[in-house]
């Protein structure tokens, strides 16, 4: 095959991966899956309109109703991304063999490559629609509040007679909390790690033989993977000639090389906390996110390639 | 070429050897670059990890360490309605060590010690008296703790150190860190750290002033820093012009009450005012250099009736802990 005909066929290779992708995202939205954004919005309204228990201190400026907001909406999108992509993904090849069809899909000359990529593509539209509907719901919800909140506050400010620049600062730190660029960065990064695990779910389907052993097999990775990082710490610190042995540099280099490093992932936590997301680290996580996914295809489709059903 | 698939499996774990060479140092260096942001979260203690028990692990899984800080902060509520104060300390260790960089939580947990608890201790518990005034100091050293741990935690967050400022100059509390002298240095030093840092209200220089100018031997450097506050913020509130005045007499003990009175009050009636308020907060530990003799020159100037003499009222004594605990309830 020459580069030219490689060239030639990438529109073809695009609108199969398109109708594929649409017909994965249909099956998983028939399996009622957006029953999760009603949740969701029961949660969010819980979080804002019930008046929870709070501690107030005499100095508070109301802001941890929007800290209460964006902790609860992330930990669902987070949930609900993580188990989505691990199981959508491990139930879709199977779910094709049993229905019977992946034999009519792969009797056309429909490459593997594209089915595959069609398939993780679907699973991804799914969790990307499902996030963008949470996060203009959490920042809609957030904005109203934080406008709410800065109309009273500085309305207090004015009454006790605060010089100007101490209202400028009141003002700036309740904006902070409010919806922010890196709480969009955060959304993405949680849309990044699920990705990640969607693709990761995958190559381990092209050579399970059930949806139970990839979904288990996926979410203890997912688990470990968190610890990847304290692992590639041990190795590194084990070659700054602190070594508790051989075996112990061996375990730590395997986990450090093998598993991804949802760490990385996890910035989510100090943006809620009101910490700024700079754009040159959301785009290393996209690099390092693309990189994991392009992998995992190709391998998927190296083990997937000639296999017989 | 047909591969076998037990090879193909070979290959793949080959790849993803290789794949994870190629990435190491890139996420090595992201690592690196988070951690500097400020953007991963610390470890968790393991005593936390214990303690949250099935939790922990859910937490492990990231980005849910908020949101259990969030359910635990109900969780230390709960406690707090019912007085269970050594619960609401181990809670809010808890909350921070999940969610170090909320400055709510430091200044949350700091406040139910060194206020709520303290004041339980003080109106409230059954115990014998030795035994509440140990808790009422314990009670706001953690609270005093707490802040300093935060402020570790947010070198860069003025409020928390104004608010540990607010608690060492507090004439309620003072008394439990010994030494008042020390403690209004402390909270000097803690509101000045606070300007510094570029985003403090324009409150805490003022605050700042006002335990400089508590601090014997100290009260030079407090009237420059009043002079310099009075330059910058164009206005002068009632606390600082009685500063001025005591501060200015103690320079110059010889120089004629009168002038210097003119020179920083808006009129004699509003330097009785602020000055006979001043004479009569004892319990504020302020200056009174050359009060007294302002007062006595001011009410003859201003023919105040002898019976209505500030200078005759008792002041409040400042808050001794030793004589209250001691007191039969």
């Amino acid at each position: 095959m020459n580069p030219v005909s490689i060239i030639q066929s990438i529109p073809s290779h695009v609108s199969r991966i398109g109708v594929i992708a649409l017909h994965a995202f249909t099956q998983l939205v028939r399996m009622k899956v957006f029953y999760f954004l009603a949740f969701f919005a029961v949660i969010l309204i819980a979080s804002n309109f019930f008046n929870l228990p709070q501690h107030e201190g005499p100095e508070a400026a109301g802001v941890n109703i929007l800290r209460s907001i964006k902790s609860w909406s992330l930990g669902a999108m987070t949930l609900f991304s993580v188990v989505l992509s691990i199981v959508a993904t491990a139930l879709l090849l199977p779910k094709d063999v049993e229905d019977r069809t992946l034999y009519t899909i792969l009797a056309k000359p429909v490459p593997r490559i594209d089915y595959l990529a069609g398939k993780l593509l679907g699973v991804l539209l799914l969790v990307f629609i499902s996030l963008l509907i949470m996060n203009l719901l959490m920042t809609g919800i957030l904005q109203i509040r934080t406008n709410l909140l800065v109309t009273d506050q500085v309305a207090m400010a004015e009454s006790r007679g605060w010089p100007a620049e101490d209202i400028a600062l009141l003002k700036n730190d309740i904006l902070a909390q409010g919806p922010t660029f890196s709480l969009q960065g955060a959304v993405f990064s949680v849309f990044l790690r699920a990705t990640i695990i969607a693709s990761m779910a995958l190559l381990i389907s092209t050579f399970s033989s059930s949806t139970l052993f990839t979904t288990i097999i996926a979410f203890l990775i997912y688990f470990i993977g968190h610890f990847q990082a304290d692992a590639r710490a041990a190795y590194f610190a084990d070659q700054a000639g602190t070594s508790d042995g051989w075996i112990s540099k061996l375990i730590t280099l395997l986990i450090a090389l093998v598993l991804p490093d949802f760490q990385l992932f996890n910035v989510i936590d100090a943006v809620i906390e009101g910490q700024v997301m700079p754009l040159f680290i959301l785009g290393k996580l996209t690099l390092i996110g693309l990189f994991y996914v392009v992998f995992y295809i190709l391998a998927s489709w190296f083990v997937f390639a000639e296999k017989e059903f | 070429m047909r591969i076998a698939q037990w090879k193909k499996h070979v290959i793949v774990g080959i790849g993803l050897l290789a794949m994870g060479a190629l990435r190491l140092p890139f996420e090595r260096q992201l690592t690196v670059e988070l951690d500097e942001e400020r953007l991963l979260p610390p470890k968790l203690e393991i005593m936390t990890g214990e303690k949250i028990g099935q939790t922990f692990s859910a937490v492990s899984l990231g980005g849910l360490r908020t949101l259990v800080a969030t359910f635990l902060n109900l969780r230390a509520f709960s406690y707090f309605s019912e007085q269970q104060w050594a619960n609401v300390d181990e809670t809010f260790n808890m909350i921070v060590d999940l969610a170090p960089r909320t400055r709510y939580y430091w200044d949350t947990g700091s406040w139910h010690q060194a206020y709520n608890a303290a004041s339980y201790y003080l109106y409230e518990s059954d115990l014998p008296p030795l035994r509440r005034k140990l808790a009422w100091r314990e009670s706001i050293e953690k609270g005093r703790d707490f802040l300093e741990r935060g402020i570790r935690n947010n070198p860069k967050d003025p409020f928390l150190r104004e608010r540990l400022g607010v608690l060492l100059s507090d004439s309620n509390k003072i008394a439990a860190f010994g030494d008042p002298a020390k403690s209004y240095q402390e909270a000097y030093d803690s509101y000045m750290d606070a300007v510094e840092t570029g985003n403090a209200r324009g409150y805490a220089k003022r605050a700042a002033l006002y335990s400089l100018a508590r601090v014997p031997g100290r009260e030079k450097e407090a009237l420059e820093l009043a002079l310099e506050i009075k330059d910058e913020q164009g206005r002068a509130m009632p606390t600082m012009l009685g500063l001025l005045y005591t501060l200015g007499f103690h320079q110059d003990p010889d120089q004629p009450v009168l002038e210097l009175i003119d020179s920083i009050f808006p009129s004699r009636e509003v330097a009785y005012e602020i000055l006979g308020t001043q004479w009569l907060r004892t319990r504020d530990r302020f200056p009174v250099h050359g009060i007294a003799k302002a007062l006595a020159r001011l009410e003859k100037l201003l023919n105040v009736p002898e019976e209505k003499s500030i200078l005759k009222q008792t002041p409040q004594a400042p808050m001794d802990p030793d004589d209250y605990f001691s007191r039969e309830r």
